[in-house]
């Protein structure tokens, strides 16, 4: 045990001495939950989040302004409608505004006639800006149809002498619909996803600081000294563990505390934190062995820090890109989503969500720990075993 | 401890076809120092690889006494000292910080860890900047702190690849003079160098080898009885032709 702690100690001394390496381990992961969060804040909201700029242009101006009006609301706003045809096609290029409606002159005729199947239905023509996102033209076409549908219903309602407001067939007034979020005490939110995604990021970016001191130990002729004072090589690996266990835990807890406060701090919203905190240690543990383990292995087959930095960091991004982190999985389409589960920091990243998102309970995170465990576990005999296949170094164990 | 026996070792890197020791016997007797000289490629680092215990896949004996060197290793594991060619020590730990760990893994604690600490410091006599980063050393220092870590065990065996390279006239000689201090009866040296002047100032019996054979191995004064200095000898043995 003596000699794991005075391990377990350079480790440590090491690393503290480090201020590049610190600085990866933590301002990187933390800089990215601000960032990140801040600019994916609307993407995570429900409904239109930017405001988006709309005019009607119509031959009779009183059925343009009713539409108009009809049409506000949920972040889309009206705008005065251009002069011609011309005009508003060349506004729509540069975005302003970015959609125009425009309605034929028999409009409110055909609104009238039969729904028979043989009439034909009111033509309308939607100009589109291309920048526009194309979740806020679906949801300005949503729009567009149903005001459509109840001004229609309510001529054919007035059509068969039956009194009918277009404003009482609003499809909002059709019925209450309640959305309520099974499992969380909020819905996600963008720092919901962001903080224990960037954390695993940068919990698996161990990979830099585990691998360079081995080489640096490996170039030096420590490792080999240390081998030849009767030190078992999985011992060596095992010093490694406890320090950057520890560091992983910590920046767990920074991220949080980021999460709580940097993030608010700069105008996002606040973290909120799960209610099983022994869960969240779990999850936390597990992930923290696979990305050591990551390390471990990448420290052991490389043979330059070039190559380390090469291997680690590349394999990070990718992981991150496939598992979720840099992108939300919830986004990607089904065949990268299926991709995704390849990950490990997808499995992290459902076992964090479990927990702070779903407040789920130990069954929950069960599949996704018992992953980043056999990960773990098949890294660290990974590098033992390429260690072994090496035969540069005898085995003392 | 007793002799250190060489019988037939040869070895050979996985992978490589070329053999780095061919049949290598020798006989280095406890006491005194025992000089191994080579050109570069000569197979010394990688005698000293195997004898330290990094290299495996050896064919061949190596005993020390009358148990198998590897026996004794793992029965007395503080029973051997290597001083590498690298500066083996952590760049970023102070002087101090390096004795304190590689104490430590050799399982030296407490009050022990502390007395072997400060009297390997003395030994090397660094005594006065073990608070410094050992990164921060001159090549001198640095010597002295890699002997240092070497000795902090006391080992019955000390392995010197080396020691003495890049370093001035004068951390030169104290370097040499500090490991002759260190030849005793209970003690076995093996001290490579491609410094001649070395190895007749210091060293009782030494072994030349090349190509991974050895070309002649005896006491010094056996070695150069025809008159003639180590130096050409060394060259008449190994010839004049570039190795690297």
């Amino acid at each position: 045990m003596r000699r794991l702690l005075a391990l377990w100690e350079k480790e440590t001394l090491a690393l503290s001495r480090d201020l590049l390496g610190l600085a990866v381990l933590f301002l990187m992961p933390a800089a990215f939950i601000v960032v990140m969060s801040l600019a994916l804040s609307d993407a995570f909201k429900g409904g239109p989040t930017r405001r988006t700029e709309f005019a009607v242009m119509a031959a009779d101006p009183k059925l343009a302004d009713r539409l108009a009006g009809k049409l506000s609301g949920d972040g889309f706003r009206s705008a005065p409608a251009p002069a011609d045809e011309a005009a508003a096609r060349d506004g729509v290029r540069r975005g302003t505004p970015s959609l125009v409606l425009l309605v034929p002159r028999d409009f409110e005729r055909a609104l009238a006639a039969p729904l028979d199947g043989k009439s034909a239905p009111p033509e309308l023509t939607l100009l589109a800006d291309p920048a526009l996102p194309p979740t806020q033209l679906l949801a300005f076409r949503q729009r567009v149809l149903g005001v459509t549908l109840s001004l229609r219903v309510s001529a054919l309602m007035r059509r068969a002498g039956i009194a009918a407001s277009a404003d009482a067939l609003d499809l909002k007034r059709a019925a209450t619909l309640n959305v309520e979020t099974i499992g969380g005490t909020a819905r996600p939110s963008s720092v919901q996803q962001n903080v224990p995604a960037w954390l695993i990021f940068g919990m698996f970016f161990v990979v830099m600081p585990i691998s360079s001191l081995f080489i640096v130990e490996r170039r030096e002729g420590t490792l080999a000294r240390l081998v030849s004072q009767q030190v078992p090589f999985t011992m060596l690996l095992l010093g490694k563990v406890g320090p950057y266990f520890v560091v992983n835990l910590t920046q767990a807890a920074l991220m949080l505390l980021a999460g709580r406060t940097l993030v608010p701090w700069f105008g996002g919203e606040t973290l909120a934190l799960p209610a099983r905190w022994d869960l969240l240690a779990a999850v936390t543990a597990c992930t923290s062995f696979a990305a050591i383990g990551w390390g471990l292995l990448v420290a052991v087959c490389s043979r330059t820090l070039e190559q380390a930095t090469v291997i680690g960091g590349v394999g990070n991004i990718l992981a991150a890109a496939v598992g979720g982190v840099m992108v939300p999985r919830f986004v990607m389409p089904e065949a990268m989503q299926k991709l995704s589960e390849a990950s490990p920091m997808a499995w992290a990243l459902d076992g964090f969500h479990a927990v702070i998102l779903r407040q789920g309970g130990a069954a929950d995170i069960a599949a996704p720990c018992a992953k980043l465990l056999a990960l773990a576990a098949a890294l660290f005999a990974a590098a033992l075993w390429v260690h072994h296949r090496r035969r540069v170094l005898a085995p003392a164990q | 401890m007793g002799t250190l026996n060489l019988e037939g070792v040869s070895f050979r890197y996985p992978g490589r076809g070329e053999t780095v020791l061919d049949g290598v016997t020798l006989v280095i007797p406890a006491g005194g120092i025992f000089g191994l000289l080579g050109p570069n490629g000569a197979g010394k680092t990688t005698l000293i690889s195997i004898l330290a215990g990094q290299l495996r896949g050896a064919t061949g004996g190596i005993s020390a006494g009358d148990e198998p060197l590897e026996a004794l290793r793992r029965r007395r594991p503080r029973s051997l000292g290597l001083v590498p060619q690298e500066y083996a020590f952590y760049p970023m730990l102070t002087c101090a910080e390096n004795l304190r760990f590689f104490g430590a893994v050799q399982d030296l604690g407490g009050a022990r860890l502390g007395e072997r600490v400060a009297a390997a410091a003395r030994f090397a006599r660094i005594e006065s900047v073990l608070a410094r980063r050992a990164g921060r050393l001159s090549g001198g220092l640095k010597r002295r702190l890699n002997l240092a870590i070497g000795v902090l065990t006391e080992p019955e065996i000390l392995l010197l690849d080396e020691p003495t390279v890049g370093v001035d006239p004068q951390s030169r000689a104290f370097l040499l003079e500090s490991i002759r201090s260190l030849a005793g009866a209970e003690r076995t040296i093996v001290y490579t160098s491609h410094y001649m002047e070395e190895v007749e100032a210091i060293c009782d019996r030494v072994a030349i080898i090349d190509r991974g054979r050895v070309l002649v191995s005896g006491a010094l004064s056996d070695v150069v009885r025809d008159g003639s200095g180590l130096e050409e000898i060394f060259m008449r043995l190994t010839h004049r032709s570039l190795r690297d």
